[in-house]
């Protein structure tokens, strides 16, 4: 096996080594710490000695010994749990392997924990990623990394958070945040503009994988696999969606032929088996509109009155003002700038609004539309003040430029 | 989301004319914030600034680039020092600085580091 493969049997198996081992011994953070352990070591050894005959049961065991060696260390009176954790590792079954991953995922994203440390315990605990790489691709020091994992992993044995699946009645509230922590870590990913670039993309891939991890786990669900279809369409375009330096370059300027067809392909029939089957949520609705998007040959040939048919259900089922803004964009090209520009008027009074910028940047792109350049370009550089990105702070302030020639 | 909190000053402000009790409190209120702030994750980095009086400004002059003495702004108070926090939110990011600013009693500056991804 070649050292990236060997990567990718590690992080797979990491969840399911750490499910067992919790599973056995309670002491999520003590477990999560053996089990890095054991995942660096066989980085290590691996490549060299080569992949042994049952890689999921060496990872239990030198986890679990680290585990015993750890309790050692603290003393006598961890003796009870060391003579646990001396038994040999029992056999698996395939249920309790994926309930073990899926009970991980609900603990890692616990309410109770801020976003940041819950995008950075799942990549941890889940994602079988080192706090190193993670700390890269937030760009932050790794000891600031390390001490937010620790942190989490503290709020989790304080709560004295169990390990087991949260009852039925909790179970959709707490999937949605799970949902959510994977669509940000997949939004990190977008971030290309400061440092690394490399490792933010790494983290898209790295969300898509979870998802379609999560998705096989509960395939019933079907805004997970709305979810996952959203991602695959929206990463289809990712080698479009910059210039070489980094400047972005909107949908209707890409390059369709860079878009990823496989993933398109993949995402929109992951989309066709859902749709219909389940209740729609605001997941599958915002694929279907990246699908639309997506199959359409050229930026002419765009459905937008279906792309509007679909926001108008979105707004109802979940209904905000980014929601509201984007139906703007698809009513203008559907009846015409002037519609559009009315819809996006609605939203000056909103407070949640205040400070976003998308509602300038619209506003300005709109009145480009309808011809009224001056205004666009006063819309487009409040937009360009307001925005905390800097690809799309140069992207805003170069459309004002233009329209002043 | 990251975002810079400064604090500006100048010489005659802090270290002249307050007293040492002062002094010592001050010291360990930093000392602490920033063991607050490295315990709980969040602290990217935080440095202090050598006096704005030992400060150069690079100036466009008759077509070449001129170094010249002082800050960059005319006024007497000038940037001191900063942290760089990760945050969930901008709330937090203003906890932190209200906690600064309860303790100094002087304003303190929250920006936004640009480190939003593109929605685009």
């Amino acid at each position: 096996m070649e050292p990236p493969d060997i990567e990718d049997l590690l992080r797979e198996l990491a969840p399911q080594v750490l499910g067992a081992l919790v599973r056995r011994h309670g002491q999520f953070d003590a477990c999560e710490d053996a089990v890095q352990e054991a995942l660096l070591s066989a980085a290590r050894q691996w490549p060299d000695g080569g992949v042994p005959d049952h890689p999921q049961s060496w990872l239990l065991t030198v986890a679990s010994r680290r585990l015993v060696d750890e309790w050692r260390s603290e003393g006598a009176r961890r003796r009870r749990e060391e003579t646990a954790a001396t038994l040999d590792a029992p056999a698996l079954g395939l249920v309790t392997e994926r309930d073990d991953t899926l009970t991980l995922l609900f603990l890692c994203c616990h309410p109770s924990l801020s976003a940041p440390s819950q995008l950075a315990l799942t990549l941890r605990a889940i994602g079988g990623l080192t706090t190193a790489e993670i700390a890269k691709a937030f760009l932050v020091p790794e000891a600031t990394m390390a001490q937010r994992i620790s942190r989490a992993k503290e709020s989790i044995r304080n709560a004295g958070m169990r390990f087991e699946l949260p009852p039925e009645s909790e179970r959709p509230d707490r999937l949605r945040v799970v949902m959510q922590v994977l669509y940000l870590v997949f939004n990190e990913g977008y971030l290309a503009s400061a440092g690394p670039t490399l490792s933010r993309a790494d983290l898209t891939t790295e969300a898509i994988r979870l998802t379609r991890m999560l998705q096989l786990l509960v395939p019933a669900e079907g805004e997970v696999a709305g979810l996952l279809a959203l991602m695959l369409l929206t990463d289809a375009r990712r080698a479009a969606r910059t210039t070489a330096d980094g400047s972005i370059v909107p949908l209707d300027e890409q390059r369709r032929d860079l878009w990823n067809a496989t993933q398109i392909s993949e995402g929109v029939a992951l989309l066709t088996r859902t749709l219909g089957t389940v209740p729609v949520g605001p997941y599958q609705l915002q694929a279907a509109i990246a699908a639309v998007h997506d199959e359409a040959p050229s930026a002419a040939e765009t459905d937008w009155r279906q792309i509007l048919a679909l926001y108008e259900v979105l707004e109802r089922v979940s209904p905000g003002p980014v929601v509201t803004l984007n139906r703007a964009v698809a009513v203008a090209m559907v009846h015409g700038p002037r519609a559009g520009l009315a819809v996006v008027g609605t939203l000056d009074d909103d407070d949640r609004m205040a400070h976003n910028h998308r509602l300038e940047a619209v506003r300005g792109h709109l009145l480009e539309l309808a011809g009224e350049l001056t205004a666009a370009r006063n819309s487009y550089q409040r937009a360009a003040r307001m925005t905390a990105s800097l690809p799309e702070q140069r992207y805003l302030a170069l459309r004002a430029a233009r329209l002043a020639d | 989301m990251k975002y810079m909190i400064m604090t500006f000053g100048s010489a005659e402000a802090g270290l002249e004319t307050m007293g040492k009790e002062w002094m010592l409190e001050m010291i360990q209120f930093m000392r602490k914030l920033d063991d607050d702030l490295r315990k709980s994750g969040e602290l990217v980095s935080a440095e202090g600034l050598a006096d704005g009086s030992q400060a150069k400004t690079v100036r466009f002059q008759n077509g070449i680039p001129v170094p010249t003495d002082g800050p960059y702004a005319e006024s007497k108070e000038s940037l001191v020092g900063y942290w760089i926090v990760d945050v969930e939110s901008e709330e937090r990011a203003l906890e932190i600085a209200s906690r600064i600013v309860a303790f100094v009693k002087v304003p303190i500056e929250v920006r936004r580091v640009m480190d939003a991804p593109p929605e685009f």
